[in-house]
């Protein structure tokens, strides 16, 4: 994998120390060093096993040797074991060993050489090296008799050769595990560092305030796009939240200065233009009544977003939804009745569901409310609730005009007001509260047309959260 | 009647005790916690209003510390108009909740008919010829029957544990409908009406006052 230049920003950049000081680099490294340890003490096992071995059977040729002859010496007495002696040596004529890497000698007691390759003898008894000239020679010394000595023993040439053989080979392998350890603690940090930095940049480019950036994904599915996926996606939340509280702000700012102005404009209009008592107490009522009108608007806004931080989910039960409907059908009757619409009820009985009344009681009022007052006479409003044993659904069903089905979505946004009742009273948060409890409640909530007029269906699990 | 308002506020106290005093109640004011308790203790009064939020102690621990030693009804004035704060000022032993801003009639109601509470409850009650009979569920006018319906019944009921004193809208949605947000429609009104034509028909009086723009109050009528 090539470097990055470090030019573009800090974070594009790759420099080998921060590969070194890389968190996999080191992890890698400390790997490499376990690998090289294991290596080591195989190594030295293989080493030590195959020198035994060696020795044994160089031993085991020698005391085959000295069995010989011993068993002259036992045959026929001294002269038989010399002659042994110089028989497996060869020519006893020749000064220099037949056999370069076989070495036999035996002396009498005054220390006289009867036979033998070796000049100078120890006459030590057992196993024991000497060096003879370049050779190294393992070999035992043994009494044939008393005084007597008898040494054999073979050149360890060979087993020098097989361990500097089983050396090089650890050589190169050692050599060849840091090789892999360092190009892969490298490969491994580069590719960390990219990942990691991808992450990083897009935190940088968030804090600069570029709120559409987002972690690129690999596609390979492997546990670096699961972490991008899961911050994008959380990203992709508080992106939502800040848009919707920038929304809420503008909204506020906006819908805060019609009233504020009007009321402006009429205390104004009273202080010119009134001259009696009755004149200002009027102006005066006018200007409460615009004040409360902005004060219910923040009981709203605070309500909701209360609803939406989910405050109140430590205070859900069981709640009778049968109950919190016939309720509000009865709270309602004479309003509607008033308003002259008929409203009926048909709800199942025994209906419950895990939440908050108070706030199923405000949602449902405030969903009965609409219905009675943004539709003309004589309309027909129904609250149904029913249960397929899962999913419990309560709508709430006029036949009034309706609104066009381009606007469901949009009359759930604060202060959103279809146009036929913008010149009605209200603040349009109502259906903003509606949304906020039914998102608490894990409820969907679905606006569609009931040919003729609105229908808003609110399923809800039976089950949730039991 | 003596009150006593515990306050920081030192604007909205010297309105509230003005507006008292012109009720021919006397308010002793004291802005913060510590002192309150300590008058609450000291003192006899009809009513404790207090604010949630004073320096010093603030008004939960202090009506709990006061619940201790004494039944004295208070109320909590509050800008905490949270959904779960009303909850917690009950919890501590308040015995009404109301948010800031209030009107003062509101206020003023509220207390009128927290220092007339009858602690005993009744099976019957009665308000001039108007009789109920709470567990038989039965209301009479001059000896004949009226029926109801049971919000009506319970609205009437609500009415006549404080005849003769206003009730607001917003205590009738608390109390009877157990109601804590404004509705957009005129349900109290709604149910007032029918209320009043059924408790009316046949009478010459009737025995429902309106309170403009604040709420209602039942006459006894004789």
């Amino acid at each position: 994998m090539p470097f990055k230049p470090c030019a573009v920003s800090d974070t594009d950049c790759l420099r080998p120390t921060r590969i070194l000081k890389s968190d996999v680099f080191r992890f890698a490294a400390l790997f490499a060093f376990l690998f090289l340890a294991f290596t080591g003490i195989l190594l030295g096992t293989v080493l030590w096993i195959v020198q035994e071995t060696q020795r044994a059977a160089l031993m085991s040729a020698n005391d085959a040797d000295i069995a010989t002859v011993a068993n002259g010496f036992l045959d026929e007495g001294i002269p038989e074991a010399v002659e042994v002696v110089k028989q497996r040596l060869g020519s006893p004529a020749l000064s220099r060993p037949l056999r370069p890497d076989f070495y036999m000698a035996i002396e009498n007691e005054q220390g006289q050489q009867l036979a033998g390759n070796l000049p100078q003898l120890p006459r030590t008894i057992g196993i024991f090296t000497t060096r003879f000239g370049q050779s190294v020679i393992l070999g035992r010394g043994v009494e044939v008799t008393k005084g007597v000595y008898l040494f054999v023993g073979r050149d360890t040439a060979q087993l020098t050769a097989t361990r500097a053989r089983i050396l090089r080979a650890f050589f190169w392998v050692v050599l060849g595990a840091i090789v892999i350890a360092v190009v892969g603690g490298l490969f491994l940090g580069v590719r960390f560092m990219r990942r990691i930095d991808a992450i990083a940049a897009t935190c940088k480019g968030i804090i600069a305030g570029r709120w559409d950036e987002r972690i690129p994904l690999l596609g390979r599915e492997d546990e670096w796009d699961r972490l991008a996926g899961a911050i994008n996606e959380m990203l992709n939340r508080i992106s939502a939240l800040l848009e919707n509280l920038r929304q809420v702000s503008s909204d506020v700012a906006h819908d805060l200065r019609t009233p504020l102005t009007r009321m402006r404009n009429r205390l104004e209009e009273a202080r010119a233009k009134s001259t009696s008592i009755s004149e200002y107490s009027a102006a005066v009522d006018t200007a409460i009544d615009d004040t409360d009108q902005l004060l219910a608007m923040f009981s709203a806004l605070l309500r909701i977003s209360q609803v939406e931080a989910g405050a109140r989910l430590s205070s859900f039960s069981l709640v009778s939804l049968t109950d919190v409907l016939e309720n509000i059908y009865q709270m309602y009757q004479p309003v509607a009745e008033d308003y002259q619409h008929s409203l009926i009820s048909n709800c199942q009985k025994d209906i419950s569901i895990r939440g908050d009344a108070e706030l199923l009681t405000q949602m449902f009022s405030n969903l009965v409310e609409n219905a009675i007052r943004h539709t003309p006479e004589h309309t027909r409003i129904q609250i149904v609730l029913k249960s397929d044993g899962k999913l419990v659904t309560a709508s709430i069903i006029d036949d009034g005009p309706g609104i066009g089905s381009s606007e469901h979505e949009k009359v759930l946004r604060r202060f959103y007001r279809v146009s036929s009742s913008r010149s009605a009273a209200g603040h349009g948060l109502g259906l903003a509260l509606v949304a906020a409890i039914a998102q608490l409640h894990h409820a969907k909530l679905t606006l569609s047309n009931a040919n003729p007029g609105l229908r808003v269906d609110t399923t809800l699990r039976s089950d949730w959260q039991r | 009647m003596k009150l006593l308002l515990i306050e920081d506020d030192t604007e909205l106290a010297k309105s509230l005790v003005e507006r008292f005093h012109e009720q021919d109640y006397v308010t002793e004011h004291v802005s913060n916690g510590d002192d309150g308790l300590a008058e609450a203790l000291r003192g006899d009064f009809g009513a404790i209003i207090v604010d949630r939020m004073v320096p010093g102690m603030d008004g939960l621990a202090l009506v709990k510390a006061l619940r201790r030693e004494k039944s004295t009804p208070v109320i909590f004035l509050t800008t905490m108009g949270g959904i779960d704060d009303r909850v917690q000022g009950l919890e501590a032993g308040g015995d009404d909740y109301l948010v800031k801003p209030f009107a003062f009639a509101e206020l003023l109601a509220r207390v009128r008919v927290m220092t007339r509470r009858i602690a005993h409850s009744p099976s019957k009650l009665s308000a001039g010829s108007i009789e109920m009979d709470l567990v038989q569920r039965t209301v009479m006018r001059e000896g004949r029957s009226i029926s109801l319906l049971p919000q009506e019944f319970r609205l009437l009921e609500y009415m006549m544990r404080n005849v003769n004193r206003v009730v607001t809208r917003k205590m009738l949605l608390e109390n009877v409908w157990d109601i804590h947000f404004d509705p957009h429609t005129s349900v109290v009104e709604s149910h007032v009406s029918r209320l009043r034509g059924r408790l009316n028909s046949g009478f010459g009086i009737d025995a429902i006052q309106t309170v403009r723009s604040i709420g209602y109050r039942l006459l006894a009528p004789n």
